[in-house]
């Protein structure tokens, strides 16, 4: 089997030369043309050096055989053309034999220069790519902040390199979560165990379908940099050997970079930044959930009391009670919102789109902010027949309700907060337009970022800078975007949310009813 | 209607919760008992029938998933289950598995009285066989199968009709998608959200005053649909 696959690859080999010597011939043919033009008109005798020119291109471009042949080519014509007798393949005189083998000579040793120098001209193109991947690379991970992110960075570093879907599970929490990445087989996934456990440094596994996937530890050294699983698709025994070795070539290269690059540490570094992160978050997520029960006990008991007969008499308890309810509203859409924002810097927003109505999100959104609404004049403008879109309900619910509540927190009370929904193209755009506080240029640009407030208002009106980007993260997800176009200060300002259409409705079978 | 006070049992291990849920209830007329956990309320359910159930899903010794699970196993009692907001996915699963409706902590006395009397009207209903359900200007007769708007009558498609039969018989309550497509266009069909809001854009356009603010055929988003009725004998106002 080995044998018969030398054989082909020498096979393939000679078919690669055996074109170059064809055009090496060709390129020799037509420097005789040129030459025999040299000769025949203008009765150059000392023209064979012309005969280096194919030699050298067919070293330069071709390769070692064919540059070779040309050579022998050329003294063959050089002998025809060049010296006597001419005309003929014969040489009369000995020195012009001698002459003619110096010719052969330089011809070989040029032929032989401009291979190897092609040679490692690719070679240097070769390195420098490589080092440029590398810097990119190392630049990566300066800047990555988690484990995962590095090795994502790994990933797609090595994948590059081999060419091959590329899998890389790092130690600690950031392979539980790669674990459960679906792309990956159960067979594989077997052996990704077995090989991080650190029973064996490679091995490969073959999966349902008859994919193979090597699987080892990207160093062989240390199981610190985790363990690496590359599909190498539907390929022989025979081959898996061959990939096997480019690989562990790219390997221990790329294992002495994560030497030098101190990955190790860094991905100790990155795991504290994290977990610090992590805390962090996890301390707000608890103590906004710890808020939010007993104020379900004061907007209920406020409820209550709104209600109770005793004081529904005196009004001026009612609008105490009312006081009480709206104030304890207004507290548990912050925590909402700081809860919705550990959601998203957790990475923890995950939409579930649907076909939606598109009116019932901007009525559910209207409904809810119906009393903080109750100062302004809204106008709704709405068609009957726009078209579905396909996003999650509830995250664009809240996003539009962000936006609709600093409409009305920036724009004086009395004044119309215009709502429109309305197709453009392949978006669907719902757009809260006020006439309040508007944007400065320096606001516009700041406006998406996470507690950001216009100094303007920082002092006037109580907000935490998070909203829009609530609102914003929301959208993105959802595959839409968000825009605020103002034309200045106190110039009111139009917010737009664009959302993506549902696919085309199957209409022939909803239409046939019954 | 019920001839003695009702009695609610409700399943929650925050007193405070408790506190106002039992003033709120009993100022509209209930009788209340308390039930600190899940095995404490099961207990006592199979003791004494309450009339309705309100379930918080927060409970210390289980989950109140399975607290719903084990009572309808043997009982139809009206269940309201106090929910938490932004698990969509949760509340979809208590409705397929026999809550009547849920209501998002924190929540308004309001709001729960109105679910909670719909819950308790439909069993009423189904039990003295009364046939037409109002919506504001709409009446359903669901033994002549009419439906009326404003004293005229209204011409649906029998799919039209069968979406608003069943949002009819759980009038006040939500229906999920999911019910809803299997019941009007069968199993194969539950995923397809789409042939539903083309019906109900539909529905609508045909009783709706002005569909794109609808009054009567409401959406809960990420839910299904609720059909509103107007609340006889509470404080609407209240919320």
């Amino acid at each position: 089997m080995a044998s018969e696959r030398k054989l082909r690859l020498w096979f393939d080999a000679v078919r690669r030369d055996l074109r170059g010597i064809v055009i090496a011939l060709l390129m020799v043919a037509a420097t005789t043309t040129i030459a025999y033009a040299l000769v025949a008109y203008l009765d150059i005798r000392r023209g064979s050096v012309i005969y280096l020119i194919p030699v050298l291109l067919a070293g330069w471009h071709l390769g070692l055989v064919p540059a070779l042949v040309a050579a022998a080519a050329g003294v063959l014509w050089s002998g025809y053309l060049f010296y006597s007798p001419y005309y003929a393949y014969f040489i009369a005189r000995p020195f012009e034999i001698l002459n003619l083998s110096l010719f052969m000579i330089v011809a070989v040793v040029t032929s032989h220069l401009a291979n190897s120098m092609k040679k490692q001209t690719e070679l240097a193109r070769k390195r420098e790519i490589e080092m440029s991947d590398l810097y990119a690379f190392s630049r990566k991970l300066g800047v990555v902040s988690t484990a995962a992110d590095i090795y994502r960075a790994i990933e797609e570093h090595l994948a590059k390199l081999v060419q091959r879907k590329v899998v890389v599970f790092g130690p600690g929490s950031a392979n539980d979560q790669r674990l459960e990445d679906n792309t990956v087989p159960d067979k594989v996934r077997a052996a990704i165990a077995d090989v991080q456990c650190g029973s064996t440094v490679a091995t490969t596994a073959a999966d349902e379908v008859g994919t193979t996937w090597l699987v080892r530890r990207v160093s062989e050294r240390t199981p610190d940099f985790g363990v690496i699983a590359i599909d190498l698709g539907n390929v022989r025994g025979s081959d898996v050997e061959d990939i096997r070795h480019r690989v562990d070539g790219v390997l221990s290269d790329a294992t002495a970079t994560l030497e030098q690059l101190d990955v190790a540490r860094a991905i100790n570094d990155a795991k504290m930044r994290s977990e610090t992160e992590q805390l962090r978050e996890a301390l707000i997520g608890s103590v906004s959930h710890e808020l939010r029960t007993p104020l379900s006990s004061i907007l209920g008991a406020a409820t209550v009391l709104t209600q109770s007969p005793a004081i529904a008499k005196d009004e001026r308890l009612t609008s105490l009670a009312g006081v009480v309810r709206d104030e304890a509203e207004r507290l548990n859409n912050d925590i909402q919102n700081l809860l919705d924002a550990t959601r998203i810097s957790r990475e923890q927003v995950k939409p579930r789109p649907e076909c939606i109505e598109p009116l019932d999100i901007v009525n559910s959104a209207l409904e809810r902010r119906r009393r903080r609404l109750a100062g302004h004049n809204d106008a709704v403008d709405m068609d009957t027949n726009l078209p579905f879109i396909y996003v999650d309900p509830v995250l664009v619910e809240q996003a539009f309700t962000q936006v609709i509540d600093n409409a009305a927190k920036y724009s004086p009370s009395g004044s119309t907060i215009k709502v429109a929904a309305r197709r453009n193209g392949h978006d669907l755009i719902l757009s809260v337009n006020d006439t309040g506080a508007g944007l400065t240029d320096a606001e516009k640009t700041r406006i998406g970022e996470r507690f950001f407030r216009g100094p303007r208002h920082a002092v006037t009106t109580s907000g935490s800078g998070l909203g829009f980007w609530i609102a914003k993260a929301f959208v993105v997800a959802n595959g839409g975007k968000i825009e605020a176009v103002s034309s200045g200060a106190d110039r009111g300002t139009t917010i737009s949310i664009h959302l993506p259409l549902a696919p085309d409705a199957p209409q022939l079978e909803v239409g046939s009813d019954d | 209607m019920i001839e003695s006070a009702p009695v609610v049992l409700v399943i929650d291990d925050e007193v405070q919760i408790r506190r106002f849920l039992r003033a709120g209830l009993e100022l509209d007329g209930f009788v209340v008992q308390d039930a600190e956990t899940g095995s404490d309320a099961l207990k006592w359910v199979t003791l004494k029938q309450p009339d309705l159930i309100i379930l918080d899903l927060g409970l210390p010794d289980m989950d109140g998933a399975d607290v719903l699970e084990r009572l309808r196993a043997w009982s139809s009692v009206p269940l309201i289950v106090l929910s938490v907001r932004s698990n969509e996915a949760e509340k979809v699963r208590l409705l397929e598995s026999g809550a009547d409706d849920y209501v998002v902590k924190p929540f308004g006395m309001a709001e729960l009285l109105a679910r909670a009397h719909a819950a308790m009207r439909r069993q009423v209903r189904a039990a003295a066989g009364e046939p037409v359900v109002r919506a504001g200007p709409l009446a359903i007769d669901l033994a002549a199968r009419v439906v009326m708007l404003n004293g005229s009558r209204v011409v649906l498609t029998p799919k039209e009709y069968k979406l608003l039969q069943i949002l009819a018989q759980h009038a006040g309550n939500v229906v999920t998608h999911q019910y809803l497509l299997k019941e009007v266009w069968g199993s194969p069909h539950v995923h397809d959200t789409h042939y539903l809001r083309i019906f109900v854009r539909k529905l609508r356009q045909k009783i709706e005053q002005d569909p794109t603010q609808p009054r009567i055929l409401l959406t809960e988003l990420g839910i299904g649909y609720r059909l509103a009725i107007p609340e006889p004998g509470t404080a609407g106002s209240v919320q």
